[in-house]
């Protein structure tokens, strides 16, 4: 299997582990919404996993580059450049003072975090298999 | 009791109750039930049949004339009356009437020969005949009670019609009149038997809790086609005054609930089944009635179910029983965290806070001798107080703030009354201590650290009076003031909080119940936006005292009458409160000073008194109810250690009618949810946008009355046409659009409009309204009874519109917000007047600024006093405002600060009331709804 295989087959990991990421965000907010948890602990949860999945995407969008993966990196820069964005201006982390305040955004950018994730998961994967069928032949 | 043979009325039936050993009567075609005999009985419950809704009616809207006028304190209705038009007035005029300004030129013409400098009359005196000339009736002529009387004539005639009638009014031609403010919201009409009880408080006083519409609306398009808010203002924790009605206590531990929705029984629920069980009024769940409901426990014997005061007052509080509680009800606690740095010393801040605080111990609320006290003072290090009982009190100094440990683990929390002595002394060589301490900066971030630690197991009150940027330690913050960001999209910035320290303590505060307010003082930057996050999310509240300097005696009063009045205010511990409402209708945002702990809990480890709180709410479905009941319930500990639960229900009819939805919407309290909006939208956003969606909300309300309320429709018209009880909300708007916490403005510094975005905020409608509507007065020609002592206390003058074409060169006026009042004093006002008022030869030597009236034996001077001192203490809540003296012609800064008030008045970029109505009617012509 050669480099590109190799690639993708950690792409198609990390996006798996991105996605279920995503879906633990999803269940949790809907937990705060029927008060199965308080804003103090949700957020402290949360916040645990904020920066990683930032990073692990970050990592991923640096290796897509160095490989020359163009597109691929093309696909994700918007997500790098939002969530920088949003590092920078400081407003990363989940705030339990306005977290019901601000409850139906956070659920409506986790929503097309986990759509995004779901199908790079699908192009990763088909990528993979390219990348297989052509080291084989 | 009654017996079997008693007559009863046509369709009665008379059950001898074996368990209560009573007769139960019960109206076979209804399943009604009561205790007492249905005939003769004035305390029967409404019966359609038995007391014809007529009758009921107009009962019901007397008691509620009464009611308003003992909480409004009777100054807002008894303090003109005479200056209304007569009852035959016809409507128009009555609006165009302006009594103030008659009553200047009269006595000017009247006055001009007398003296004969013609300016040179200033005050009525000589001529009190003439002022009190035209007699008229002693009740205002107003409208929305005319119409209410209207509209219950209507009602019986017609059942079509039931709430107040609908009437158009032109912005164009009628101009704003102050007097609309203090009337009493649009009548809430229910229909007849929706409340058990005949009593005029089964309906919540709208200085409790009042809703923006008094009739919701069925459906949730309808209420977007009105494009009116719909939220509730409430402040269930109000003081009250001497005189008015105390909120009843049901004692016996008996809570009827709901079992489903956990609403508490109150006046608007059904009895059926025989009186054994009750039906909600919120999810129509039937109920069992509690066994010892009708059980008089004092007296232990059969009590009667209609005497009980849930069901007869909409206000109610309960003793709750075990269940109830956590922990066993925690004792008051106060821990005091005293700035002692250089700048706090100087400005004299320790010297009175401290005097303050020791000539106040006796009002702490302390009944049963468990409130504790700590003194902690702190500028870069911390000085703790150890207070040993029977002992010399002793200061331990910890100079290590990085990991706050405190330095001995007993005497610093004290009990109040058994160290009483100790305290005293304690209190007083506390400045004198500190006298000579040079230290600058504060290290308030480890003061409240180590504060929070000391009183962490129990909960309470930190008191933090702090006088410079908190430099040092967890929470220092950086000067971030920037004079070239001032009035560009970047301001909002500065009214976020700067270090997420105050954030996330407050969290933790809130957790373990402790509730924090800060009285600042500070001459230079303080962050105010950040520091106020803490009492923010604490329940608590936030006093600023810019520059403060007690040697300014004005600076002293004022902060100590404050302190005083904070200290000695009974204060509600661990507080939860939640706000339920009937079915489809849903709490969908929350503001104010507490923190949001679930989607509708809200945590409030102390609750000061007189706070307001606001709640936007959100029709999910058809409502088919008659009407809907909002009931907000804050659980807590009393400062004297009962747990009670502090129950606010507020019935409101339904409407899908258009024109009753518009002619019941509260204008105060629209302005008042308004106001919370605009200034989250602030922080959140920009400035600018928040002043857009204010005005923009105000352009739809209209757009959508005139599109669905008058002839013109969709096209083009000649008038701005809004309905009668709104009339006043778009100046309203136009106030708040002026207001220091959402100007358009360079010149206003972060603090002093994080400040007043506080109180915007926080006050409750009764000085809000004040507060972005000033009230404005003409003294050196008031009527001769104004500032004498009548039926309701001292007869206040009668207010004007707020523009500049009312004062008079040679007058003597008087603007005031609530938090300060300015005495005006015109350039050519006669020396006799500065003589009767101020003690001073003439007008040059007048100086301008804070002051202190002299009270001086002439009436006049004491009529002016009079007026000052009842504009202090006429609304509620600590605030005492300062007077400044403006001389027309001097301090340039001082006058324009107080011809801001004047908000119907151009003001640099701010359009004036006629500009604004124009703006307001191109917009609402020009985009075609
Ligand atoms: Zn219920």
């Amino acid at each position: 299997m050669g480099g590109a295989g190799w690639l993708f087959l950690f792409a198609v990991l990390m996006a798996a582990g991105l996605l279920f990421t995503m879906v633990f965000f999803i269940i949790m907010f809907s937990d705060l919404e029927c008060d199965y948890i308080n804003p103090i602990d949700l957020c402290n949860k949360l916040n645990q996993f904020v920066l990683p999945e930032h990073i692990a995407h970050a990592f991923l969008c640096v290796l897509f580059l160095l490989c020359g993966q163009w597109i691929a990196f093309l696909i994700n820069a918007p997500l790098l450049g939002f969530n920088v964005n949003k590092i920078r201006g400081g407003n990363h982390m989940y705030d339990a003072t306005e977290i019901f305040r601000s409850l139906p955004s956070h659920k409506k950018e986790s929503f097309i975090k986990l759509g995004f994730y779901l199908l790079s998961f699908f192009y990763y994967l088909y990528r993979m298999i390219v990348a297989l069928i052509a080291d084989s032949e | 009791m009654a017996s079997p043979a008693q007559q009863l009325p046509p369709g009665w039936t008379a059950e001898w109750d074996a368990t209560h050993q009573r007769y139960l009567f019960i109206e076979t075609t209804t399943g009604h039930t009561q205790w007492e005999p249905p005939v003769g009985n004035p305390e029967a419950p409404p019966q359609p049949q038995a007391s014809p809704p007529p009758a009921q009616h107009s009962k019901r809207r007397q008691y509620a004339a009464g009611q308003t006028q003992a909480y409004y304190g009777g100054d807002a209705l008894g303090a003109a009356p005479a200056q209304y038009p007569a009852p035959g007035a016809p409507q128009q005029q009555s609006q165009l009437f302006t009594p103030g300004l008659a009553a200047v030129e009269g006595q000017f013409s009247q006055q001009q020969g007398v003296v004969g400098g013609g300016q040179q009359s200033y005050y009525g005196e000589q001529q009190p005949e003439y002022i009190n000339a035209p007699q008229q009736p002693a009740y205002p002529h107003h409208s929305p009670a005319q119409m209410g009387a209207l509209a219950d004539q209507f009602g019986q005639m017609n059942m079509g019609i039931k709430g107040p009638r609908l009437v158009t009014t032109n912005l164009l031609t009628v101009p704003p009149e102050p007097r609309e403010l203090q009337q009493p919201p649009p009548e809430i009409v229910l229909p007849p038997g929706a409340s058990v009880s005949p009593s005029p408080f089964s309906n919540a006083d709208s200085s409790y809790q009042r809703c923006t519409l008094n009739a919701i609306p069925t459906t949730n398009a309808l209420l977007n086609k009105s494009k009116l808010p719909l939220g509730l203002v409430l402040s269930p924790y109000r003081s009250l005054k001497e005189g008015e009605e105390q909120v009843p206590l049901v004692t016996d531990t008996v809570i009827a609930r709901c079992r489903r929705c956990r609403t508490y029984i109150n006046p608007y629920v059904q009895f059926i089944d025989g009186g054994n069980r009750w039906r909600c009024c919120m999810c129509s769940l039937s109920n069992e009635v509690p066994q010892l409901f009708d059980w008089d426990q004092v007296r232990n014997q059969p009590g009667d179910r209609w005497a009980r005061p849930e069901l007869n007052h909409a206000v109610v509080e309960f003793v709750a029983p075990t269940e109830y509680m956590v922990r066993p009800p925690q004792p008051a606690v106060y821990v005091f965290l005293i700035d002692v740095s250089h700048n706090a010393v100087q400005s004299g801040m320790v010297a009175t806070a401290t005097r303050t605080i020791l000539e106040n111990l006796e009002r702490i609320p302390d009944e049963n001798g468990r409130t504790r006290v700590a003194l902690i003072a702190f500028d870069t290090s911390l000085y703790f107080f150890s207070v040993p009982a029977g002992g010399e009190s002793s200061m331990l100094v910890v100079s290590d703030i990085d990991d706050i440990f405190l330095p001995k683990p007993t005497d610093l929390l004290v009990n109040l009354s058994e160290s009483r002595a100790q305290l005293e002394a304690l209190l007083g060589r506390l400045s004198d201590i500190f006298q000579d301490n040079h230290t600058i900066g504060s290290a308030l971030g480890p003061a409240l650290q180590a504060g929070f630690q000391l009183m962490n197991p129990i909960g309470g009150k930190i008191i933090a009076l702090s006088s410079s940027l908190p430099s040092v330690g967890a929470g220092a913050l950086k000067n971030r003031e920037d004079p070239k960001i001032l009035g560009t999209t970047k301001e909002s910035g500065l009214l976020q909080a700067a270090s997420p320290f105050y954030k996330t303590f407050a969290i933790e505060c809130s957790r373990a119940q402790v509730c924090v307010d800060m009285f600042l003082f500070s001459s230079s930057y303080q962050d105010v936006a950040t520091l106020a996050c803490l009492p923010h999310y604490t329940a608590g509240q936030t006093y600023y005292y810019p520059a403060f300097n007690a040697s300014r005696t004005e600076d002293a009063l004022k902060f100590a009458h404050e302190f005083s009045e904070v200290l000695a205010q009974p204060i509600m511990l661990e507080a939860v409160m939640r706000i339920r409402a009937s079915k489809n209708l849903r709490m969908s945002s929350f503001h104010g000073n507490f923190f949001v702990r679930s989607t509708d809990l809200l945590a409030m480890p102390a609750v000061p008194q007189d706070l307001s709180y606001a709640v936007e709410i959100q029709i999910e479905d058809t409502i088919t109810a008659p009407f809907v009941v909002f009931q907000t319930a804050i659980l807590h500990t009393t400062c004297y250690g009962e747990r009670r639960i502090r129950v606010v229900t507020t019935a409101l009819p339904t409407s899908s009618n258009l024109s009753e939805i518009f002619a019941s919407a509260d204008q105060v309290a629209i302005a008042g949810l308004l106001a919370n909006k605009a200034v989250e939208r602030s922080i959140t956003h920009k400035l600018e946008d928040s002043r857009d969606a204010l005005f923009n909300k105000l352009v739809e309300i209209l757009q959508a009355y005139k599109a669905s309320m008058t002839a013109a429709g969709a096209g083009a018209s000649a008038q701005l046409a809004v309905s009668d009880n709104l009339k006043m909300l778009p100046v309203l708007i136009l106030g708040l659009l002026k207001n220091v916490g959402i100007r358009q403005s360079a010149q206003i510094s972060p603090d002093i409009r994080a400040y007043a975005q506080n109180l915007l905020t926080s006050l409750p409608c009764q000085l809000l309204i004040p507060y972005i509507y000033p009230t404005f007065y003409s003294l050196h020609n008031m009527p001769a009874e104004c500032g004498t002592v009548g039926e309701h206390g001292v007869i206040m003058p009668p207010p004007l519109p707020l523009t500049s074409e009312r004062l008079e060169r040679h007058g003597l006026f008087l603007i005031e917000d609530g938090q300060t009042i300015f005495l005006w004093v015109g350039r050519d006002a006669v020396p006799q007047l500065i003589i009767d008022v101020f003690n001073l030869p003439s007008y040059e030597v007048l100086r301008g600024g804070k002051m202190t009236l002299p009270v001086l034996d002439n009436s006049f001077n004491q009529r002016v006093n009079a007026i000052v001192q009842k504009t202090r203490e006429m609304r509620r809540g600590p605030y005492y405002p300062h007077l400044y003296v403006v001389k027309e012609d001097a301090e340039p800064l001082l006058r324009l600060w107080a011809l801001s008030c004047l908000i119907q008045d151009r003001a640099d970029v701010l359009p004036s009331y006629q500009q604004f109505i124009s703006q307001l009617k191109d917009k609402v012509n020009g985009s075609g709804y």
